[in-house]
């Protein structure tokens, strides 16, 4: 999509190589990060994300349901992602289509750990309210409002500071029920419990263009790489899910020092991440 | 079920012929020619406009004028109850072309020949009156893009339940059965570009509430009008001379 | 209202909007144009025994002079016409501006300078790269894609508007194909017509352009030298970087000397610093915003920071009030 002709694109890859960017970061820099919480009064949680012109926003919906007959101890999150054509025209109509399904998978790829849900960023079992009858269905959904690179790792901090933004009401149980019978709920509409939301992990996606590898790449750089790794790590430093993307090889050596590198940088920006959350937070108290 | 309590006062605490809250923003996606955010109470859209610009697909192009295009769109988050719909459902498309009708009939075509205009909105809360909302916010972005227009199109909807009149219904009035009059006016030329209405209602009595809805269209145009003033002031000191 | 797209803290947000206030009073001041702004479907205020003119932006409803956009109402003589602000360029003849190619087509290449339609650049308005002039022959025709090819940026000269669309010539040295840099876009609004819109900052190394229609490319510097010699410099280069693979090490050693580039990423940080805040862009206030910043010992990403903007919020508001005093 990003038309760039010769002279640009050995701009870019000089600049990576010296370690300064068109926009004069060095390679391990981000763009600043603006968040914003509570944008969508009507969800449980919300959040918008700004880095540079990339712009999402991030929602939580909760709904009762039923655990499925396999994990009755589990709740259920799914992630959706959507690409807005007032993007970029070419998400109009199915355009976007195949960019957020890759974002999509990604996305529950990083942060739901598996099939089974162990090592999810979420604890599944505290969505449960009645083993193997009833709980939470998380739904969050994404949109993407600008872009400009670097989606994946904007839409993995707006998933987390949504949840940090999600109140889910307080459910009492009816006693009395048994056996088969769907025991009846009263949902409060005053008590919220908050989320833990310490660890879910961050996604770092590292960008290698030439023999170098950068964080948070514009459209510009991006056009520009060989490969990517996405690899998003939580607070004690575990890696919880990795996504390669680009379709030049990589040596296995230099995958294990993205990583080594990746969880570097997922400390900065984790801590950078919950400050700026807990701003907004306040600062949405306030007004 | 009652909508107007006795005391007059409708389920959200309104007068029947008091608006919602609304609230504009010029500017929200940076990297589109001209965009704005709308809000009418809970209903919030966005609306971003690209062009006027070459013409993507070649056999569309217009030799007199501007090839205008709409795309309507709601997040999932966007309803009260979640809900995951395909893209292009039937709905959509429809909103789409009223989008573009309206917008069209208002843009000045024919100085921009052999381009496209895109038109985007999309809906990130809606709680009735998303037509209008989507109307007014295209309006501010293409006003924002510099693209001429006749008049500043503005839209409001209007209802009648309980005999009484009502001025922009939220999701909840909108849903309980009553027509739903949904107005796009143009207040220099004081006519009526778009308007729309399903169930039934005596001539007489619909008169009133299209002339309420009109009102409500004045109103926006008024604050739309102000809005866009201040902008262009901003503009203008901001770069200096 | 168009908000300034910066995070700011509370202290931040403050002395923003206090510069700004200092910047609408001097304007207010300086300009007693200052109220003719109007959006769409206001009248404008015209004595009809005088005979009016009608210019862009306006529109007449039953004798009465109604405007189209949003922008600020000018008066030349007879002839009323709104200037818009944010809007695609609208080209004048001799403007200089930086396009992206987006077609090679026949006999011709199709540019993209933010008009409402691609420009035409005709192979016959051009330079030859032998410097010759001469009929074009059927092979110049096949060798187009070697002078110009898809997405390359160019600068050039309007011509003029013709039939099938804009049209640009770029018969000087001093237009063609840049390369070794990057292009900003930025509002046209901002870019004001000037005598020089081509810059050599040799203190930098650097170029700069400001193309009238809001394309700005900061880049290397090339000496305008004979384009044969050019040409088989650049050859060789295009075929490295297609075959990559190659030798990295070679082709690190034609990229940007390391200062130069410092050089070019900070001016282009100043650009856009500019563009952020809405601020003419000038080559004035770049040097100024540049040298605020080296002043400053920030590193060039720090100037994208909300503070550096505030900053040069508050040097411009000071700068203006300075200006009018002297004026």
């Amino acid at each position: 999509m990003v038309g760039l002709s010769l002279g640009e694109k050995h701009f870019i890859q000089g600049g990576i190589a010296q370690d300064i960017r068109s926009d004069g970061r060095k390679r391990l820099t981000y763009r600043p990060i603006n968040v914003e919480t509570g944008v969508i009064p009507q969800a449980n949680g919300s959040a918008r994300i700004r880095m540079g012109a990339t712009d999402v926003i991030s929602t939580v919906k909760a709904e009762l349901g039923k655990p499925i007959s396999l994990q009755p101890d589990k709740g259920k999150v799914s992630i959706y992602v959507d690409c807005s054509p007032t993007a970029a025209p070419m998400f109009e109509g199915r355009g976007g289509e195949e960019l957020s399904t890759e974002l999509s998978v990604a996305l529950q790829r990083s942060l739901l750990g598996g099939k089974s849900g162990a090592g999810a960023g979420i604890d599944l079992s505290s969505l449960v309210v009645v083993e193997g009858k009833i709980c939470w269905d998380l739904y969050i959904d994404c949109l993407v409002v600008c872009s400009d690179g670097n989606l994946l790792d904007a839409l993995g901090a707006a998933i987390k500071a949504a949840l940090s933004n999600t109140g889910i009401p307080r459910v009492q149980v009816a006693a009395g029920a048994s056996g088969d019978e769907q025991p009846e709920v009263d949902i409060s509409d005053e008590e919220f419990l908050q989320f833990d939301t310490s660890d879910i992990p961050v996604i770092v996606t590292l960008t290698k263009v030439g023999r170098h590898y950068i964080v948070d790449a514009t459209t510009e750089e991006e056009s520009q790489m060989s490969s990517a790794i996405s690899i998003s790590v939580n607070r004690k430093g575990h890696i919880c899910g990795l996504t390669k993307r680009g379709g030049a090889g990589l040596d296995p050596s230099i995958v294990l020092d993205m990583i080594s590198v990746a969880k570097h940088v997922s400390e900065q920006l984790m801590n950078k991440l919950d400050s700026e959350i807990a701003a907004a937070e306040a600062g949405e108290d306030e007004s | 079920m009652e909508f107007v309590s006795p005391e007059g006062l409708r389920l959200d605490g309104r007068r029947p012929m008091e608006m919602r809250q609304i609230r504009a923003e010029i500017g929200a996606v940076t990297k589109a020619d001209g965009s704005a955010v709308f809000e009418m109470g809970n209903t919030k859209v966005i609306a971003a406009v690209y062009g006027p610009r070459e013409v993507q697909n070649r056999s569309q192009q217009i030799n007199d004028q501007a090839l205008v295009r709409c795309e309507y769109s709601m997040a999932n988050f966007s309803t009260g109850d979640r809900m995951r719909k395909p893209k292009g459902d039937r709905r959509s498309t429809e909103i789409s072309l009223v989008i573009r009708q309206t917008m069209e009939a208002c843009i000045l075509t024919h100085l921009m020949p052999r381009s496209q205009i895109d038109i985007f909105v999309q809906v990130l809360q809606a709680d009735g009156g998303t037509r209008s909302a989507c109307i007014n916010a295209a309006t501010l972005a293409l006003a924002d893009a510099g693209i001429p227009m006749r008049d500043l199109v503005t839209s409001c909807s209007s209802g009648y339940l309980n005999s009484t009149p009502l001025l922009d219904l939220n999701y909840v009035e909108d849903s309980a059965g009553g027509p739903d009059v949904t107005v796009g006016f143009l207040p220099k030329l004081d006519k009526v570009t778009l308007l729309q209405m399903d169930s039934k209602l005596p001539i007489d009595i619909f008169e009133n509430v299209m002339q309420l809805a009109i009102e409500g269209c004045k109103a926006i145009a008024n604050y739309i009008r102000e809005i866009m003033l201040e902008n262009t002031k901003q503009l203008e000191y901001r770069r200096g001379i | 209202m168009r908000e300034i797209e910066l995070s700011l803290n509370q202290t931040q947000k403050i002395r923003l909007k206090r510069a700004l206030e200092k910047l609408e009073s001097s304007s207010s001041k300086a300009n007693s144009n200052s109220n003719a702004s109007v959006s769409i479907s206001d009248s404008i205020p015209v004595n009809h025994e005088d005979g009016v003119l009608k210019g862009h932006g306006t529109l007449d409803l039953n004798g009465e002079l109604v405007a189209t956009l949003c922008g600020v109402v000018e008066r030349v003589n007879k002839l009323v016409y709104v200037r818009a602000l944010r809007a695609r360029y609208k080209p004048e003849v001799g403007d200089i501006v930086v396009g992206r190619v987006s077609e090679v087509a026949q006999k011709r290449w199709r540019l993209d300078i933010h008009y409402s339609q691609d420009a035409v650049l005709m192979l016959s308005s051009m330079n030859l790269p032998d410097g010759i002039q001469r009929r074009r022959t059927a092979l110049d025709e096949l060798n187009m894609r070697s002078i110009f090819e898809e997405n390359d940026v160019i600068c050039a000269e309007v011509r003029g508007i013709q039939h099938d669309g804009l049209h640009l010539q770029a018969r000087s040295q001093k237009y063609g194909k840049l390369e070794r840099g990057q292009l900003l876009t930025v509002p046209p609004y901002l870019v004001r017509r000037r005598k020089q819109h081509f810059h050599h900052l040799e203190q930098y190394g650097v170029d700069l352009i400001l193309g009238c229609n809001g394309f700005i490319w900061v880049g290397e510097h090339v000496e305008a030298k004979d384009d044969m010699v050019e040409d088989q410099v650049s050859k060789p280069e295009q075929q490295k970087s297609n075959k990559n693979s190659i030798s990295l090490e070679e082709q690190e050693q034609t990229y940007t000397p390391i200062e130069t580039r410092q050089n070019i990423c900070r001016i282009a940080n100043a650009v856009r610093v500019l563009s952020i805040l809405g601020f003419n862009i000038t080559i004035e206030v770049i040097m100024d915003t540049m040298n605020l910043s080296s002043s400053l010992n920030l590193d060039i990403h720090e100037m994208l920071g909300s503070e550096f903007c505030v900053l040069v919020a508050e040097g411009e508001a000071e700068r203006r009030s300075l200006t009018k005093r002297k004026g």
